[in-house]
């Protein structure tokens, strides 16, 4: 039997980032248990800091907004989904941004005191216009948000031609958002992780919460297939599967769902791109080491993680449309990932009414490299008893049970 | 027409145990395609020269024996056997299908029923030097002889353990190769106590044998319980250094000896090629001998998928054990599809069974000859790269060890080890085998491939 102070489940992002600013900013006694699951989101995820790109629906979004227009388009009667917003809320631009703000100094945190590099580049997000349609759509974007004026660029032809040269030259211009940048995923896990170990956190990695304990409305802790960890407080963090301890925990359902994302690698590369782009048709973004990553699809099957062919042609050709260049290389690999999805796009965070002992920390759907900072910072200060830096009512699961109740 | 292709049994594979399975299938009245990226049908050891050519003279006459059987087996059934070569594997396409990469672009094959007969590689051993040009695998080096016709080197040593070291070192010999040493890491005593499991087949001892004595006739060193420490040369291998091995298999560098060559082979063993196998998503389970294998029944079909896996690619047991693993995944799934009865199924099973038996018996005994001992993951040294594709150094996975990496996942995403071009192919097997010495032998995980199995061109996307 292990008694914790805090029992993290689920060591992606947001677990890992839990793990880390609580043990930065506490003396308490932590351990987070992960078992990789396949289609573990954080290990799947392109890397992107895209706060203003993905909040106004660039990205990652104009594929998921594709896909559900012509979900929408083709279904009939009760199948019809419901239109989910394109442009999101504006406490999601907060969470974002700020989210966004942290990366710098926590880059510089994390290489001089824990000597661990999470590869922050500052990249820049360029949305690539190739015709008036396109441009329509970066004029409707930048007029809904007036107050970031400051963080975009509008670049013409030309000028895109200068800072991406292997553009095509169908393009007719671009806007960039200045603050949009990118990080190595896993490695950014990976120090989130070394560094809660460095400050003592214990991990149990290749470990899984098999079922959590509650006695009447208060959460005990967990048990693992061969253990039992006793907490005070459980933070879920188990990503696309959150909604399983959830029900264990609370004895309700949330809305956390699987939506399978497909990206395609290439091999190495010299370097071709200053910065990260988003085309109606896919993103692309060069890492450090040469190879380019072309995203990713939005599909709702599940917990399936394989490949098809449709997806990895379909996000090839938009990558090939917009940097022909990459007809000279080849497909090196291609991988699935589960977001953890919900019906409105925004994360599932904090306490849950009825129940003691437990924090949601799930839910962040394409965002959750991006905003794992704050998700790490706004549980530490409500674990700490401090009143959150960001107004968490948004966030909170009751929501969807209000929803509920409406509807119902 | 759809509706018949998907009757069909793709075999993935064309060595001896696919082709086995299609012979085997075709008696019973059920066709097949065979898929194999190579110009021929026979695998790596049946496959011959690439190119037409009447004479032979470095294969002895058993192999000349067995790659005729083999193409005999599928002339006899040739209408049944459908055979796309120079056909890459990609990966599974939805539930049924596998998408497959030629000449001509991309395709799908469907399928009713799958069996994967797509052997091993060469488990490569990092060691200082063993990057430069001139060192081989010692199957590399076959296949030159025999599929290029061509001599790798002109002075050659051979390193590493098992029957392929004296094979090689004849046919090297035969092709006029001048080969100046033959270092078999396990020491002779070892040898000596497996000869009970050798008799169980008496011709392949007597024809081992007969290559030692075909060495020694033509003065061919063979030294036991020695092996490889390091190659030197600048641009191109120009000597190594051998030594006497201690029971672990480690060097005694203070007796290492110099030797000038300009090629070797290195053989410390095989691993199952079982990529497809874990795309498709079979279970595996480990094995020393020959690395993630999958957990197949005792007709070689998986619990899940139900796919069948023959031949070395669910372990190493050589050609013969691996047509007699055709024959019974094939009876299996003829009584299956309702083709023989339960009775046919039992007898023609059993005979094969047999002959199985003594085949792993023999094998068996070599296996424990050649266990790869501990020893030979300490030649390389600290700055020596274990991972081409990445350069990888040795020290690299020391330190992510100290800093408690714990299974091969997390050993990857530190050191980027397994994410190049060849997904691990090359040095996975390292990879598990240091992490299991470091103490580390729970939930390690594998390298896990992806799709696709080998890079395919953008331009095939348009
Ligand atoms: C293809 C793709 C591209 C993306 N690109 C970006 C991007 O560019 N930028 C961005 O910000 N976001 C991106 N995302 C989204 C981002 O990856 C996710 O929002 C984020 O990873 C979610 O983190 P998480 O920790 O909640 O979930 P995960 O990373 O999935 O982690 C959850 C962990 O919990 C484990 N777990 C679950 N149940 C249990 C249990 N019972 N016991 C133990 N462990 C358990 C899982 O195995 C997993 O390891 C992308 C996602 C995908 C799929």
């Amino acid at each position: 039997m292990k008694k914790y102070d805090v029992v993290i489940a689920g060591g992606g992002a947001v677990g890992a980032a839990c793990a880390y600013f609580l043990s930065r900013d506490t003396d308490l006694k932590i351990a987070l248990i992960d078992l990789k699951k396949p289609g573990n989101a954080s290990r799947a995820s392109a890397g992107g800091l895209w706060a203003i790109g993905e909040s106004v629906g660039l990205g990652c979004g104009v594929i998921f907004f594709k896909t559900l227009s012509k979900l929408h388009s083709e279904a009939q009667g009760k199948e019809v989904p419901v239109m989910r917003p394109h442009q999101l809320p504006d406490c999601f631009f907060e969470f974002a941004l700020t989210s966004n703000n942290m990366y710098p100094a926590l880059h510089q945190e994390m290489l001089e005191k824990h000597d661990v590099d999470f590869k922050f580049e500052r990249t820049g997000l360029k949305f690539i216009m190739y015709n008036e349609e396109d441009r329509l759509y970066a004029e409707q974007i930048t007029q809904g948000i007036p107050h970031l004026a400051d963080q975009v660029r509008w670049l013409d032809a030309e000028q895109l031609k200068k800072e991406e040269p292997y553009v095509t030259d169908d393009a007719i211009g671009a806007i960039d958002f200045i603050c949009d940048h990118q990080v190595n995923p896993y490695r950014l896990v990976d120090a989130y992780l070394e560094g809660a170990r460095q400050n003592g956190v214990s991990l149990y990695l290749n470990t899984e919460v098999t079922s959590v304990i509650r006695n009447g409305n208060v959460v005990e802790g967990v048990k693992t297939s061969d253990e039992v960890f006793f907490c005070d407080t459980l933070i879920n963090a188990s990503g696309a599967w959150a909604n399983e301890l959830y029900q264990q925990a609370t004895g309700r359902t949330m809305p956390v769902y699987p939506v399978k994302g497909q990206i395609v690698l290439s091999e190495r590369m010299p370097k071709i791109m200053n910065g990260c782009i988003s085309t109606s048709d896919c993103y692309i973004a060069q890492k450090d080491n040469g190879e380019i990553l072309i995203g990713s699809s939005t599909e709702e099957k599940g917990f399936d993680t394989t490949n098809s062919l449709d997806k990895i042609q379909e996000l090839s050709q938009g990558a090939m449309k917009c940097l022909p260049i990459l007809k000279e290389s080849s497909i090196k690999r291609c991988w699935a990932g589960l977001r953890p999805g919900t019906p409105d796009e925004l994360p599932i965070l904090g306490p849950v009414e009825g129940v003691e002992g437990y924090l949601n920390a799930c839910g962040h759907f394409r965002t959750g490299i991006l905003t794992s900072a704050i998700t790490g910072q706004l549980m530490t200060e409500l674990i700490m008893g401090k009143t959150p830096s960001l107004d968490l009512t948004p966030f909170s699961v009751e929501r969807f049970e209000e929803a509920e109740q409406k509807a119902g | 027409m759809t509706s018949q292709t998907h009757d069909k049994v793709v075999i993935v594979g064309g060595g001896p145990a696919g082709t086995a399975a299609a012979a085997e299938l075709a008696c019973h009245g059920l066709k097949s395609v065979i898929i194999d990226e190579a110009p021929k049908l026979g695998g790596v050891i049946y496959r011959g020269p690439l190119r037409k050519t009447d004479s032979l003279p470095h294969l002895d006459d058993n192999l000349k024996r067995a790659m005729t059987a083999l193409q005999t087996r599928y002339q006899a059934h040739r209408e049944s056997i459908e055979v796309k070569t120079q056909t890459r594997v990609l990966g599974p396409e939805g539930s049924n299908q596998l998408l497959l990469s030629d000449d001509s672009g991309l395709s799908r094959q469907p399928y009713g029923h799958l069996i994967l007969a797509t052997g091993c590689h060469e488990r490569s051993v990092p060691f200082p030097g063993w990057q430069l040009p001139g060192v081989m695998l010692l199957g590399g080096v076959q296949l030159q002889l025999k599929s290029g016709l061509v001599r790798p080197g002109q002075r050659m040593a051979l390193v590493g353990t098992g029957p392929l070291l004296p094979l090689v070192a004849c046919q090297l010999h035969k092709a006029g190769v001048d080969v100046v040493g033959v270092y078999e890491a396990s020491p002779f005593a070892k040898l000596a106590k497996e000869a009970v499991a050798l008799l169980n087949k008496p011709k392949l001892t007597l024809s081992g044998m007969s290559m030692m004595s075909y060495l020694k006739k033509h003065k061919i060193p063979f030294k036991y319980g020695w092996g490889i420490v390091s190659a030197q040369g600048e641009e191109q291998l120009s000597s190594i250094h051998v030594a006497p091995y201690d029971s672990q298999w480690r060097p005694q560098r203070d007796l290492a000896e110099q030797v000038a060559v300009d090629a070797i082979g290195v053989g410390y063993g095989f691993v199952a090629r079982t990529q497809l196998a874990m795309l498709l998503g079979l279970e595996h389970t480990y094995s020393k001998v020959s690395g993630y294998v999958p957990a197949l029944d005792e007709w070689h079909q998986s619990q899940n998928h139900s796919a069948f896996v023959v031949g070395d690619s669910n372990g190493l047991l050589g050609a013969d054990a691996a047509i007699c693993e055709g024959q019974l995944a094939a009876l299996r799934l003829a009584w299956q599809c309702g083709k023989i009865t339960e009775s046919e199924l039992f007898s023609r099973a059993t005979k094969v069974n047999n002959k199985l038996a003594r085949i792993k018996k023999f094998r068996f005994g070599f296996d424990r000859f050649s266990d790869r001992q501990p020893g030979l993951l300490s030649l390389a040294q600290p700055q020596t790269v274990v991972c081409r594709c990445e350069q990888v150094r040795k020290e690299q996975l020391d330190e992510a060890i100290a800093q408690g990496v714990k299974d091969i996942t997390s050993l990857k995403m530190r050191t980027r080890i397994g994410m190049g071009d060849c997904q691990g192919k090359t040095c996975s097997s390292y990879a598990l085998d240091y992490l299991h010495q470091a103490g580390l032998t729970e939930n390690i995980g594998v390298i896990k491939p992806r799709f696709p199995l080998d890079p395919i061109p953008f331009t095939l996307m348009e």
